[in-house]
């Protein structure tokens, strides 16, 4: 097939997607929208971060969820795949999430010690070790409650134990984790799913976008 | 020692060095040329005003995000403007309230804000915009969409896009075609806006979600949006979007998205975003709406121009042309006349090149360095 000379030149576009759990899952969602990384991707001897695609319209990049989000926002990428949990987290202006993709089901929760965490919150305010404190903040206001924040990058079921805070939020998968570290889930903030996100000018001026969002809805569907 | 931090400039502000001042200024200027020669006239509002009557046009504007301090002889409160849009307001509510209408003014000028947005870091950012006030008809609405285009292409931009929307859609059809409860709204609006189809189901939204659908490329989802008008509740603001995109023509590529609601916290029917290539964020948005205060309809956009200056990249410095000493100043003056750039010399012994000039005048004309 001869394609169009614009095609040819224009710049491809960017696709971010997470490091891990969710990746495993999207990749075949991927494929089926037409987004196929050259064979390099799944070689773990390779330290490129961005990869090209089979479509020349696509290159992929991979980065840790978080990034995603970011990267997104700013429109250095222009789509890509998350979590709900990082979308709410930074609740960015500039992001759609158009495409509920029903992948890496998991929820974001809090848990306490068995025992209970009074030994370490305050009178008038509580402690809590996470990953989300934004989402964490929110989810306490909402009910009245300061919440003091201790942002940690991974392994909180570890804080209450050592007195680091009396409880945390984190992502949900088996309850696993939680009941081998002693402890409880006492509630649930909200139900996580995998997303399609697309920059919002990115989706207004490129058509590739909505092409994009288009093919991933009907796979959703 | 001088220490490294004495001269540092608080985050969000910066210096336009020669450059960058002279391509904003290029810009600057084009923009509020194709806005007067459209007959809109310039007002220049001042920097400080009272809080309270900013505020009181400001709805939905935060008034928490400018800066404001006490005022030593009134002891009220000031701001620093944050949008001059409300100033123009102010202006078309009192001194030229009983001025025939429509009334169409333009202005443009520095704005601060105390807090940068998440996504900006700028907290000082060149506004320029026109206002049509007495209307907000489609009529109105096709005009100042066709002045904001013209006048952002003229700043420079390349490839523009216009995105147009409907921010009081959802209101509009809770009300009777697709009933929704009071205490929904809110939710149902915020998931619209961000497009998000799972969440828009879980707030009670799902007679909603074809609206989702309804947006891309203005033909296509005008017509989508036409098929799902429940009840011809919409029929009148379809009938106004086909009327504007007729008016803009081909001067930019249209879009629709009829949920989008996201700067619209205080347009009526109408609203529109604009684009352009190679620019990564948005470059000015617009709309109908309603001076407060005075409750009059107007219409009118907002222009940020900066982030086009960083992919205007440097303004070409033209040529310029060294004037040694014992030159002839009336043949200096003559160039200057006709266009020529010169700079004098101080004294012997300066090297024209070093000091950026193209040219140096020999005799009565200009040869080239």
């Amino acid at each position: 097939m001869v394609r169009p000379k614009r095609a040819a030149m224009r710049q491809p576009l960017t696709f971010a997607v997470p490091k891990g759990r969710i990746l495993d899952e999207a990749l075949p969602l991927m494929a089926r929208a037409g987004v196929v990384p050259e064979a390099g991707f799944h070689d773990k001897g390779d330290r490129r971060l961005a990869f090209p695609c089979e479509d020349e319209d696509f290159r992929l990049i991979r980065v840790r969820a978080f990034d995603v989000a970011t990267f997104v926002a700013h429109g250095a990428a222009q789509a890509g795949i998350v979590g709900a949990d990082v979308i709410e987290e930074f609740d960015y202006s500039d992001l759609y999430a158009p495409v509920d993709l029903g992948i890496g089901k998991c929820r974001l929760s809090v848990a306490e010690p068995a025992a209970g965490a009074a030994s370490i919150d305050g009178a008038s305010h509580i402690r809590v070790a996470t990953k989300y404190p934004a989402l964490t903040r929110r989810h306490f206001e909402a009910r009245g409650v300061q919440a003091e924040c201790v942002k940690l990058n991974g392994a909180m079921e570890i804080a209450p134990a050592l007195g680091l805070a009396g409880r945390i939020v984190d992502l949900v998968e088996s309850g696993r984790t939680l009941v081998d570290n002693g402890l409880v889930e006492t509630a649930t903030i909200m139900e996580v799913t995998a997303r399609l996100i697309v920059n919002r000018a990115a989706l207004k001026t490129d058509p590739r976008v909505a092409a994009l969002v288009e093919r991933f809805r009907e796979l959703a569907a | 020692m001088t220490d490294p931090t004495a001269d540092l400039l608080p985050i969000g502000l910066e210096d336009r060095l020669p450059a960058a001042a002279r391509a904003l200024t290029r810009a600057r200027r084009a923009a509020l040329d194709a806005m007067d020669a459209h007959g809109y006239d310039r007002v220049i509002p001042p920097l400080v005003e009272f809080e309270k009557s900013l505020a009181t046009r400001m709805s939905g504007v935060a008034t928490r995000r400018m800066f404001r301090f006490v005022d030593p002889a009134s002891l009220r409160t000031l701001a620093l403007r944050s949008d001059m849009t409300v100033q123009v307001g102010r202006i078309a509510a009192t001194s030229l309230a009983s001025a025939p209408r429509p009334l169409r003014l333009c202005y443009a000028g520095e704005v601060a804000t105390i807090a940068s947005d998440q996504l900006d870091p700028a907290r000082q950012r060149l506004q320029l915009g026109a206002e049509l006030i007495g209307s907000d008809s489609a009529a109105a609405a096709g005009e100042v969409v066709a002045l904001a285009v013209e006048a952002l292409i003229a700043a420079g931009a390349t490839g523009v896009s216009v995105d147009f929307t409907l921010p009081d859609l959802v209101d509009t059809l809770a009300a009777k075609a697709l009933p929704l409860d009071a205490d929904r709204v809110e939710a149902v609006r915020r998931e619209l806006d961000a497009k998000d189809a799972g969440a828009l189901k879980d707030a009670g939204g799902e007679t909603y979600l074809p609206l989702l659908y309804a947006a891309g490329p203005f033909e296509d989802a005008v017509a989508k949006l036409a098929e799902i008008d429940a009840g011809g509740a919409l029929a009148s603001r379809i009938e106004g979007l086909r009327q504007i995109a007729a008016r803009v023509g081909g001067a930019a590529r249209l879009t629709l998205d009829p949920t989008e609601r996201h700067g619209f916290e205080y347009q009526s029917w109408f609203g529109f975003t604009l684009y352009a290539e190679g620019v990564r964020g948005t470059l000015g948005r617009g709309g109908t709406y309603r001076i407060g205060g005075s409750d009059e309809p107007a219409t009118g956009f907002t222009l940020y121009i900066d982030p086009l200056i960083d992919t205007l990249g440097k303004a070409p410095a033209g040529d310029l042309l060294y004037l040694p000493p014992e030159h002839d100043p009336a043949a200096a003056a003559r160039l200057r006349a006709i266009g020529w750039r010169t700079r004098a010399a101080l004294g012997d012994n300066e090297n024209p090149a070093a000091l950026g000039c193209t040219h140096t005048l020999d005799g009565n004309a200009p040869a080239p360095l």
